[in-house]
């Protein structure tokens, strides 16, 4: 081996007693000249049970360019041994002495442990030794090569100013776009990040470059939001530190937005319907709620551009997800709400462009979304149909009557009909439960009320269409009714299930239900429409209120209301069973979880 | 699965074809046989295989050949005969008084009146001669025929010359019978009633049959069931037999219905139709704009149905056009496929049509402009092609050409 070669040519350049076992990498630094005598102790023993690990590891490691082996020529080697004998090195410099290892990277468990213990960076080293020596800071240098390990290693952060590497794949461009815009604010420049950039990069991008395929999806996340790591999957981000706030932010969040929108609709409507004028609803409320969904949706578009803008890697991994990429609907339908429950003292009349504006978004997102469950072979429908597809349904139906009270005529007529033909494939997919669908919750949770917003708002669009609650529009507000009775009679069965900020997007059916009854309460006056509408209105405040209370407490009591993002963080392939073992070790499940939660695990060992 | 027994491994076929052209040596005559058809009834074409020598040689390779188009035409080649008809249709529609078009107008009056004949006499004489060679195909080689009817994707195309005449006799020049009269009504049933009769068969099978369940070979020419229904709705509504026409227009949007659920579900995925056929997704945007104009004949009004069928058929036209990647494998080589492209162009220009004709506005006639200049392009692209190459037309290998079972030698 070539390494042997060099360390005969060396021989007479530093005192080698014997040849260094070939294990131990070079390790140049650009230090004190005076350094030349190179002992060893007792640490040839450990490394050549992992001689022949390194041989084959070889040409896996990541060399700087330019600095080849044979470069080493003309610079002093430096092999760091624990436990030196030679009293020399001890006088020289006060470097603190480590063993670094080179590890294959399936490690069994008691690689795992040895590394945890030893693993030691070399740039502190190299930082201190810029520090003592003067030589000149551009020669190129050999690190001690990092475990090539999916989790990112447990690096006791040197300082400060050094970021986080663990969270750059999921960054815009790996994270150089975060760099370029701390050069632009003048941050130091540290030379050695962009080498363990590299190094990260050649890593991560292995994981990252492609985004996880839809059974990667299902195989390793479970829930009714496909958002609850199985036990026996690993995330490819540490679980146990908090992700920077904006890798914690979900799309769901425009859920919030949908809530508090829809529900100054629900006060508009109160306020200026002609059935509900004995309630004598003041518009102040329309005009309070309508300010605060506005300040909202401005605040959670903010939020998310600066995630897409910082990192989009992980924009992509929620586009991706079965049941996230509805929620990309969610920020148009809002503006939609918003556009629908203007308070009269703001506007009376908009601008019709603004309804074209306003739907090119979800057009272009609907012919991506559609053809994929037409023609899309993991996509399609039949198997990853799921609750949450509604919301790509609803902003047809929403378009629909927003451009109808505009006065549009065919362009609600062209999304009502698209909606509805697609509403009629949804509907009878999730009704048949076909065997081959992975997504559907066995029990009852909030998101089965996303079923009652179709038909509700439909029943309004085509009543204003056509200009009066005639059969069809009738039609459709009694299957809304139906569905919400059949959901509303089980509600003891949504119990058990943890918060999450998507609960805020399945309050909108129950208001949109209400509002299609004080439509309805127009047409068919009487005592019984009218308490039925009065209940409805009740009962969905009643709800946002409660969850307002609920998102409040979570955000400042308990201080979870973003957690660590974990549906975007799988890995691409499944890990291996010891990586598993260590997992289940470390998080303390039981084998029981095992058991439960790992339907494949027996196939493969 | 349907039965795959006709269908050989290609290569084999291939091998045989090659050899059988060989001068030199006898083996040929013994391919001759094992090509020639087991149910054939022709002892001439046997004496030819048998005999030994080189005069017969060639007599039995030219009847041979002329056996083998029949062997390797089937019901798909209507495509041409539907796209023909189709076009003449559209310009029959597009030259109609009240098609106000501003811009149109020039356009159609320029193009000289006989234009128009000589494309209703082309369409004519290539559907009689297509509808002759499938009775001769059905008669010598009704095995191959009986096949078609088995297969998931070609018992569809059994509707399509049907669906040919209904068409060209809607679009009958002026010197025709009328829609009132009485030679028209019986064409009309004699047209029909083959639809009727295939409905009942094909539908029936969809919800009975074991092997034949509609989750199982549901795939997107499954539709054209559904338009020889709603083309025979418009053409009984425009005869003036307006229950007829509502009953086969709630035949056909029943089975519609069901069939775009589970095309959407993509139950079985992508395996329900072979690359090469992939142009048939095109019959995605043809089924909902012949519910518009069927609908349109009905209720005498392009109403709001009306505009919401064709409303979805445009937007199921911009996400087919928008994924061409789905069209790339079968693009790379000329095949009776391609025609699939043109008819269904044709029925969303004429839904178009009828819409602008209702909404007099500058967005609509833009729209049936552009729709129709773009399915005239693409069926004169299509007959260039045709023209050039012919040869590819009957391809050695396409895959729902019936080869016999072979008879082992004696």
């Amino acid at each position: 081996m070539e390494k042997k070669d060099l360390q005969v040519e060396l021989g007479t350049k530093e005192c080698f007693e014997e040849a260094l076992p070939p294990v131990l990498k070079l390790v140049s630094s650009q230090t004190v000249a005076g350094f030349d005598c190179v002992g060893y102790a007792n640490g040839k023993n450990d490394q050549s049970q992992t001689a022949t690990n390194y041989t084959s590891q070889e040409e896996t490691l990541v060399h700087e360019p330019g600095t080849e082996v044979a470069d080493t020529r003309g610079q002093d080697i430096v092999i760091n041994l624990p436990e030196l004998s030679s009293p020399i090195q001890m006088a020289n410099h006060s470097r603190p002495f480590s063993l670094s290892f080179s590890l294959p990277s399936s490690p069994s468990g008691l690689h795992i442990g040895q590394t945890k213990t030893v693993i030691y960076t070399d740039k502190d080293k190299a930082n201190a030794a810029n520090g003592v020596s003067s030589q000149p800071p551009e020669q190129g240098k050999y690190h001690s090569q990092p475990m090539p390990v999916i989790e990112g290693p447990r690096r006791v952060p040197r300082s400060d100013s050094v970021r986080d590497k663990r969270f750059d794949p999921f960054k815009t461009w790996s994270g150089r776009l975060e760099r370029q815009l701390s050069n632009l604010r003048g941050k130091p420049q540290e030379v050695e990040e962009e080498e363990d950039l590299e190094a990260n990069s050649s890593h991560g991008a292995a994981q990252t470059d492609a985004v996880p395929a839809v059974e990667r999806y299902f195989d390793a996340l479970e829930g009714p939001e496909l958002d609850t790591l199985r036990a026996t999957e690993v995330s490819v981000l540490p679980e146990d530190k908090k992700w920077p706030f904006l890798l914690r932010f979900p799309v769901n969040a425009f859920g919030i937005c949908l809530g508090v929108s829809s529900q100054a609709i629900l006060w508009k409507t109160l306020a200026t319907s002609p059935s509900m004028t004995f309630l004598r609803v003041s518009p102040a409320a329309n005009l309070v709620l309508w300010f605060i969904s506005l300040a909202l949706m401005g605040l959670i578009s903010l939020i998310y551009s600066l995630k897409v803008i910082f990192y989009y890697e992980a924009v992509r991994r929620e586009y991706y997800h079965p049941v996230r990429v509805n929620f990309f609907f969610a920020p148009w339908i809002a503006c939609l709400f918003l556009a629908m429950g203007v308070p009269p003292s703001v506007a009376v009349n908009l601008p019709a462009p603004l309804w074209y504006v306003l739907m090119a978004p979800i057009f272009c997102l609907e012919l991506k979304i559609y053809g994929q469950w037409m023609s899309g072979g993991q996509r399609r429908l039949s198997k990853v149909a799921n609750p949450t597809n509604h919301l790509a349904i609803i902003g047809n139906f929403v378009g629909a009557l927003l451009g109808a009270s505009m006065g549009l005529k065919e362009g609600p007529i062209f999304f009502f009909a698209v909606g509805l033909a697609h509403y009629i494939v949804l509907f009878v997919t999730l009704y048949q439960r076909l065997p081959t669908n992975l997504t559907l919750p066995k029990e009852l949770h909030p998101v089965f009320f996303l079923f009652v917003a179709p038909p509700s708002v439909a029943s309004m669009a085509w009543a204003k269409i056509q200009g009066d609650f005639d059969y069809g529009a009738r039609i459709a507000y009694y299957i809304a009714l139906f569905l919400y009775m059949s959901l509303a009679v089980r509600i003891n069965f949504f119990r058990g299930f943890r918060f999450s900020l998507a609960w805020w997007a399945y309050t909108f059916p129950m208001t949109g239900a209400a509002v299609a009854t004080i439509r309805y309460s127009e047409e068919v006056a009487n005592v019984f429409t009218h308490a039925l509408s009065i209940g409805l209105s009740a009962i969905s405040t009643f709800t946002v209120t409660a969850l307002l209370v609920t998102t409040i407490i979570h955000a400042f009591v308990l201080g979870n209301l973003f957690p660590n993002d974990i549906s975007i963080a799988i890995t691409q392939k499944r890990p291996k069973f010891s990586k598993m073992l260590a997992h289940l070790r470390s998080s303390s499940a039981d084998m029981k979880d095992l058991d439960s939660s790992a339907p494949r695990v027996s196939q493969e060992y | 699965m349907p039965s795959l027994r006709p269908f050989f491994p290609l290569h084999q076929i291939k091998l045989h074809s090659q050899q059988k052209y060989m001068e030199d040596n006898n083996k040929p005559h013994q391919i001759h046989l094992q090509i020639l058809s087991a149910a054939a009834a022709d002892a001439a074409h046997a004496d030819a295989a048998h005999a030994g020598s080189i005069p017969d040689k060639t007599a039995a390779k030219k009847a041979v050949s002329r056996l083998d188009v029949l062997t390797r035409f089937h019901a798909g080649y209507f495509r041409i005969s539907l796209a023909l008809c189709g076009q003449a249709l559209l310009w029959k529609t597009l030259s109609e008084p009240t098609t106000d078009a501003r811009a149109l107008r020039p356009v159609v009056r320029a193009v000289p009146s006989f234009a128009f004949a000589l494309l209703w006499s082309l369409s004519f004489l290539t559907l009689a001669t297509l509808c002759v060679l499938y009775a001769f195909r059905c008669a010598l080689r009704f095995r191959c025929v009986r096949a078609e009817l088995a297969h998931h994707v070609g018992m569809n195309y059994l509707f399509a010359p049907w669906i040919s005449w209904l068409l060209l006799l809607q679009s009958a020049p002026r010197s025709f019978p009328r829609p009132s009269d009485g030679c028209y009504h019986f064409l009309w049933l004699a047209f029909s009633l083959p639809i009727i009769a295939l409905d009942v068969k094909i539908y029936g099978q969809w919800f009975t049959q074991g092997k034949k369940f509609l989750s199982m070979v549901a795939n997107p020419a499954s539709q054209i069931t559904v338009i020889a229904n709603l083309v025979g709705a418009r053409a009984a509504a425009q005869m003036g037999w307006r229950e007829t026409a509502v009953c086969m227009f709630a035949v056909g949007m029943a089975h519609y219905l069901v069939l775009f659920v589970t095309l959407y579900q993509r139950f079985l995925g992508s395996n329900s139709l072979p690359a090469m056929l992939r142009p048939v997704f095109f019959l995605f945007f043809a089924a909902p704009s012949m519910a518009s104009l069927a609908w349109d004949a009905i209720s005498s009004t392009f109403d709001t149905s009306c505009k919401m069928f064709f409303f979805l058929s445009l937007f199921l036209f911009a996400s087919v056009v928008s994924r061409p990647a789905l069209f790339k494998r079968s693009m790379r080589r000329f095949s009776v496929a391609w025609w699939a492209y043109s008819f269904p162009l044709t029925a969303l220009a004429l839904a178009a049509t009828e819409y602008a004709q209702e909404v007099k506005g500058e967005v609509a006639n833009a729209l049936m402009l552009v729709l129709s200049i773009l399915s005239v392009v693409v069926t004169l692209a299509l007959m260039v092609f045709t023209a050039i190459r012919t040869n590819d037309l009957l391809p050695q290998d396409d895959p729902f050409a019936c080869f016999p079972t072979v008879r082992r030698q004696p």
